[in-house]
């Protein structure tokens, strides 16, 4: 008997699940490989009843997100969190370092369909049994879940950070190049791609269990980054999942706790 | 040893020679300097050592140790070309002899004996430390090579360290003229490289002095990374996704400065503290390394000190211990 999967996505751009598709040359084995119950994103036929296995895009934003994250939860034996947005909360989480004023006007009380909901990665409300992190994952971490599973085997996460995979595929330290890259206290298993692209990492798989954040914000600040800066780099995708930052920061009293104010021209949005 | 001499005039030609020979790898310079497969000998960069180490042209990033078709067992065919390398300095010589002695006089590893046997090691005698965070002078390198080229102002005197390099003297011997110079004690060592003093450290494990170093490190693996003798892997699976009963099983580079390194069946981590690890590497490098082998591990070279996002200089962190 194949194990019965399914996709799904609540609010995120869907960039993960195109991580899932983005693998042409093993797509068709690998759908192969599991019965396919669920996949609305590229399925015309959806069958939401039982799963073994469901792998959930997206956070938690409104009360329909929250409806059918407890729905699949209640119905699959195994919830894989699949990105950052499920994972740590990533950019949608963004609303919540500011007041609710800020953006209430912008969107919510136009949509009335839309309930502000408080903006938090799918753990905060189910039990998740495994995170395949990053914005967007690695799409042969994907693959490889699917194919560890099938075997019945559960694969170790990568949780060392980011440099071991840069280090190894030969790269500058960016740090070096005064560039402030947060690969150090990052979970890798992505294989550095940004940095080996020479671009600084921005920590969307989350932090190491094992990070040392104290270091990692005097180097920042000794290359001439401020502290708004740093907290905001850190928040962009994983700051749900550090609340640590925000009290690092906040104990040196140069940054702004949950006060930042919407600097934008409201017309522009409207 | 026999010494010949070697005309700068045409040096270039000689290495060309070598290169439509063999395959000639040595250190080219783009944003770092690194060991690279040579297209044309002009590139070769021998003002500065090369920021990565040339472990990797024999103990693979990653390779495949072997393959199961879900019946059987199936080895790799490897064939790796004959190789040249130029440019190697002490340390990354040193790095090589000590790597053989893990994987050829311990046990007989196959991928990496493969990938070394059919191998010509050149080196280059640096005229001075070129890192300020050299140290090799501390560290009785053995005299290791197949060649070893000293620099002169005009020429290079060549000097002849096994039967490979007699090989490789009688089959470009339109280039070697020979020569009564001699080299002497003196120029085999490098100046300024002598930082690390001598020190017992098997006796100062608990040394406060430590957290110098492990408060500034990151665990980055940069460290162990860039050594030229760091020698540790991890295995890992990988099914096929044609068939799951097929698979291969792989071996790539792995780091004891990670709490992964350590995790047994139950997750249970032994060296959990940033401390202990930062320690076990500089103890296996100075200390527990040469109870086996009656060498030391580490080469002097200073890559893990350069390459160190926070430059932690362990050397310095010794000497300046009480």
């Amino acid at each position: 008997m194949k194990l019965k999967v399914g996709f799904y996505g609540i609010t995120g751009c869907a960039g993960c699940l195109l991580s899932v598709i983005f693998n042409e040359d093993e797509i068709l084995d690998l759908v192969d490989l599991v019965d396919l119950k669920a996949f609305p994103f590229v399925k015309e036929v959806n069958i939401d009843e039982k799963f073994d296995y469901v792998f959930m895009e997206g956070l938690v934003a409104d009360n329909d997100d929250l409806k059918t994250l407890k729905k699949l939860r209640k119905n699959s034996k195994f919830l894989v969190s699949l990105g950052a947005c499920a994972s740590t909360g990533c950019v949608p989480a963004y609303r919540q370092y500011t007041l609710k004023e800020n953006y209430e006007h912008l969107i919510y009380k136009k949509q009335k369909r839309l309930q502000d909901l408080k903006a938090s990665p799918i753990d905060d409300h189910v039990k998740v049994d495994y995170y395949i992190p990053g914005c967007p994952p690695d799409k042969k971490e994907i693959v490889n879940f699917v194919k560890n599973l099938v075997i019945g085997k559960e694969p170790k996460p990568f949780e060392s950070p980011v440099c071991v995979e840069c280090r190894q595929n030969g790269n500058q330290c960016l740090l070096d190049l005064g560039k402030p890259c947060l690969g150090p206290i990052t979970a890798g298993g992505c294989d550095a791609v940004c940095i080996n692209g020479k671009f600084e990492c921005w920590g969307c798989r989350g932090p190491t269990k094992d990070m040392n954040l104290d270091l990692m914000i005097k180097m920042l600040r000794d290359r001439g980054f401020d502290d708004k800066f740093i907290q905001d780099r850190m928040r962009t995708f994983v700051g749900l999942k550090m609340p640590m930052i925000e009290e690092y920061m906040c104990s040196t009293g140069t940054a702004n706790r949950l006060k930042t104010s919407f600097k934008g021209k409201k017309e522009y949005f409207e | 040893m026999q010494v010949f001499k070697l005309q700068k005039k045409g040096f270039n030609e000689f290495l060309e020679k070598v290169r439509s020979s063999y395959e000639l790898i040595a250190p080219i310079k783009e944003d770092l300097v690194k060991f690279e497969k040579i297209n044309n000998v002009k590139d070769i960069h021998l003002e500065k050592n090369s920021y990565f180490p040339v472990k990797e042209y024999f103990f693979r990033k990653e390779e495949t140790l072997f393959q199961f078709d879900g019946k059987k067992f199936i080895t790799p065919k490897l064939k790796t070309p004959t190789r040249a390398f130029f440019g190697l300095r002490r340390c990354d010589l040193a790095g090589i002899q000590h790597q053989d002695k893990v994987f050829m006089e311990d046990v007989n590893d196959p991928y990496y004996l493969e990938a070394r046997k059919n191998s010509f090691l050149l080196g280059y005698h640096c005229p001075s430390a070129p890192s300020e965070y050299c140290f090799c002078g501390s560290m009785n390198l053995e005299e290791f090579f197949d060649i070893m080229f000293y620099d002169h102002e005009t020429f290079f005197l060549a000097e002849i360290g096994s039967k490979k390099g007699e090989f490789l003297v009688k089959k470009f011997s339109k280039y070697f003229s020979k020569t009564n110079e001699i080299i002497s004690e003196v120029e085999k060592t490098i100046p300024g490289t002598e930082r690390l003093e001598k020190k017992d450290i098997s006796k100062l494990y608990d040394h406060k002095d430590w957290k110098k170093g492990v408060d500034i490190c990151l665990s980055c693996t940069a460290c162990t990374a860039l050594c030229p003798t760091c020698y540790c892997f991890s295995i890992h699976d990988e099914i096929s996704i044609k068939n799951t009963k097929e698979s291969e099983r792989k071996r790539s580079w792995s780091s004891c400065q990670v709490p992964e390194f350590t995790k047994v069946a139950g997750d249970h981590v032994f060296r959990q503290e940033r401390e202990e690890r930062f320690k076990h590497r500089i103890y296996h490098q100075l200390d527990y390394f040469k109870e086996k082998y009656n060498v030391n591990m580490c080469t002097g070279c200073g890559r893990c000190i350069e390459g160190c996002p926070t430059r932690i200089d362990f050397v310095k962190i010794i000497n300046e211990m009480e």
